[in-house]
């Protein structure tokens, strides 16, 4: 198969789950934008490595990963920082209750610590287990306590977001 | 009170909100190949001129002692050294595969290339610097037996003083920024190596 082709369709398949990813270890829709960029790019350079593989989507994933991890937020939080007062009261309309909810969501998994946030967001996406431990290095064992105590947490920081 | 699986319910109905097609990759693909190769011949470039530039030197103007021979040597050695560091350094960066590692391997990778960043930018600059000095000091003991007296202190004064100016004042702070910078880094990494760490001590 043509390497564009693969990549367009490697990308259709992917693209959904690696933006959730990036966002929600990010917390920032612009940041989580670029990261899934440098993420594809660099899919494009290593498509030949995985050309034949059956699980390219964990291979994906671990690029991913890595590239959320070598972001370091030091400069970046400050950006943020600056939006003024105007600015998010404009955005704010335009979010509906929907989507309130979801931004929410992402509040709180941006409180969780790095690798929970990793773990949490595949979790969320769906991904089977035995392909999260492949992703994040952690036996399946410890992950599935791992995600146990991490689904609690998440739940009842969401919660405590909602009742205030 | 909501549970995961309301929560799992709000997630699988959110808006996409990346805004980046298969397209944008592609074309981004072609640009940055042409402008990390534009950046690396730019470099290679600039440093070659003054490889030849020297060169030039060395063999159009007839020095006579063996001291100026030995500085033009050490100039040269210190150009091709940086062109040497830069295009190492610049492969490592490249090499993909690196970002296949599961993350606690990748995140030692990190600290590892981080370290030996600010080793070359602190420590061997340091050298590369004294390096240099060495060079000027055996320039101008030619200097000295063919130029007047006044030329040859005015020469000297001025390097001397663009050398301490350097080293104590733009390169201390340099130093100093390059250290907090990474210490942040690192200590950001260590955290994120512990989380990887203490789920397989757990």
């Amino acid at each position: 198969m043509n390497k564009e082709v693969l990549f367009k369709d490697i990308f259709k398949a992917n693209t959904k789950k690696i933006f959730h990813l990036c966002y929600g270890y990010t917390g920032d829709e612009d940041i989580a934008n670029d990261l899934m960029q440098e993420t594809f790019l660099k899919v494009w350079q290593n498509l030949e490595k995985f050309r034949n593989q059956a699980l390219i989507s964990t291979w994906i994933y671990r690029i991913a990963v890595n590239t959320c991890l070598s972001y370091l937020r030091v400069e970046k939080r400050q950006a943020k920082d600056e939006l003024t007062d105007n600015i998010i009261e404009t955005q704010a309309e335009e979010v509906s209750e929907k989507n309130e909810q979801v931004a929410a969501l992402y509040k709180c998994i941006a409180k969780l610590e790095e690798n929970e946030r990793i773990i949490i967001t595949m979790v969320l996406d769906e991904v089977p287990y035995p392909e999260i431990a492949e992703i994040s290095g952690i036996s399946e064992g410890n992950l599935r306590v791992k995600i146990h105590r991490i689904k609690h947490k998440l739940t009842e920081l969401y919660n405590q977001h909602e009742r205030f | 009170m909501k549970d995961f699986d309301a929560l799992k319910d709000i997630w699988s109905n959110q808006v996409e909100l990346a805004r980046i097609n298969a397209d944008d990759i592609l074309k981004l693909v072609r640009q940055s190949k042409r402008r990390l190769s534009a950046k690396l011949l730019f470099e290679v470039i600039a440093m070659a001129v003054a490889v030849l530039l020297l060169v030039y030197t060395w063999f159009t103007i007839d020095f006579r002692m063996w001291t100026s021979h030995a500085a033009l040597i050490i100039f040269i050695v210190c150009c091709v050294y940086v062109v040497f560091a830069q295009l190492r350094d610049y492969r490592r960066l490249m090499d993909n595969s690196l970002l296949l590692d599961k993350p606690n391997e990748y995140i030692d990778y990190l600290k590892s290339y981080k370290k030996h960043r600010y080793v070359l930018n602190t420590k061997k600059y340091r050298s590369y610097t004294l390096f240099f000095i060495a060079g000027f000091a055996f320039f101008f003991i030619e200097i000295f037996f063919v130029a007047s007296l006044w030329v040859t202190i005015l020469g000297i004064s001025f390097t001397v003083a663009w050398f301490l100016f350097c080293y104590f004042i733009l390169m201390k702070s340099y130093i100093r920024k390059e250290e907090q910078r990474l210490n942040e880094m690192i200590e950001n990494l260590e955290r994120l190596q512990k989380q990887f760490s203490e789920d397989e001590s757990r």
